[in-house]
């Protein structure tokens, strides 16, 4: 009988889940995006306002959006924090000039009443560049001690695709469970 | 009167909530406990397929409503360079689950070693502290008894505190309940210490 409910909810279950790809400029949202989508690498210019595509993942519909990441930008990300079921926080693991913004923008995002119950999922992208910083290096910088959302880390390249399967199979698992 | 009202008010529309901490090495089992957890005391949740939990690089949450109290777990990654994550969430805590895999007598050592770190930590004082010797269900695992044998060593760091220790098998879902509801008790009788979170339930 359970067998028997849980595919007819299977049937039903290709809701549309809202997904954010956020971080700041040139940390490589939009490539992300796109090797995702059509699993190639594309050449990208910097982001003005913003792409939207829906990425299938198992019986899910992401509607994924990449948000531009510069900073006059930025405070424009909050219009479409509602409704988001994900956010995917994309950090340029080379860049440890700029983690402290990278941290600050993160932080800020996790007080947003509307992410309240929004499942975080890290990126420390650029991983196969080497002297990267490791998945604890960037969890400390960013200031993921203490942070009470559900969230989890990924060491991807969005170049060579390291990780994004890996990344979004959980993504994927999580959000199916949810609801 | 007021207090009276006030009082039901309380009653009625708020509920204490507690947070609770599982912590231990990677591949202990936390997650599949947390999910086993929330299975056995949720009404209606489905729970994940446990073969597709995977290791935890962060943190998962659970939440379930038990005894008329609210428990909140904070499950954290084991792998030795999360476990740096660890001490940040001990204030805010009011009870410990520390999860062994009594199947890999290789890494006790390693995880004793990991929970003596844990248990001297003076934000952690008087903080209930549940044992569990986890993966039960495997043949040739050591016993409730030896694995409490070896955690005894510390009992010197541990100050005074609730602490018990329980053999389960978080897969199987073997012996779950008796933990949670001792660890309500006590973190009840600790509340004087640990004030709970209250909050309304809207």
């Amino acid at each position: 009988m359970g067998g028997i409910l849980s595919y007819f909810s299977g049937l039903f279950g290709s809701k549309e889940r809202r997904i954010l790809i956020l971080g700041l400029d040139g940390a490589g949202k939009t490539t992300i995006l796109y090797k995702l989508q059509v699993g190639e690498v594309v050449t990208t210019i910097p982001t003005i306002g913003f792409n939207v595509e829906t990425v299938p993942c198992k019986n899910l519909k992401f509607q994924v959006w990449d948000l531009g990441g510069q900073t006059s930008i930025r405070p424009y990300w909050r219009c479409y924090y509602s409704n988001t079921d994900a956010i995917i926080y994309v950090v340029d693991s080379m860049d440890r000039d700029r983690i402290g913004i990278a941290k600050q923008e993160f932080v800020s995002l996790l007080e947003e009443e509307e992410l309240k119950k929004a499942v975080i999922v890290v990126f420390a992208n650029k991983q196969d560049i080497e002297g990267a910083m490791t998945v604890s290096e960037v969890a400390n910088s960013l200031g993921l001690a203490g942070v009470k959302h559900k969230y989890q880390i990924f060491k991807t390249s969005a170049i060579k695709g390291w990780g994004l399967d890996e990344a979004m199979e959980w993504l994927g698992n999580t959000l199916t469970q949810q609801k | 009167m007021y207090t009276l009202l006030s009082g039901l008010w309380k009653y009625m529309f708020q509920k204490d909530e507690y947070n609770v901490l599982i912590l231990g090495l990677d591949n202990a089992g936390k997650t599949t406990y947390l999910e086993q957890t929330k299975i056995k005391f949720k009404k209606k949740y489905q729970g994940m397929n446990f073969s597709k939990i995977t290791t935890t690089v962060g943190l998962n949450i659970g939440q379930i409503d038990i005894k008329g109290v609210r428990l909140n777990f904070w499950d954290l990654g084991g792998q030795e360079e999360l476990q740096s994550l660890w001490d940040k969430y001990y204030v805010e805590s009011h009870a410990v689950i520390y999860i062994v895999d009594s199947s890999d007598q290789d890494r006790m050592d390693e995880s004793k070693e990991a929970f003596d770190k844990m248990i001297i930590s003076e934000a952690l004082e008087g903080v209930p502290l549940l044992l569990l010797a986890n993966k039960q269900d495997v043949q040739d695992c050591m016993s409730v008894g030896d694995v409490k044998k070896i955690f005894n060593d510390s009992r010197e760091m541990m100050g005074k505190r609730d602490c018990r220790v329980n053999g389960v098998s978080a897969l199987k879902g073997d012996n779950i309940d008796d933990g949670i509801i001792w660890l309500v008790d006590s973190i009840q009788r600790n509340n004087i210490q640990r004030p709970p979170v209250q909050k309304d339930i809207t």
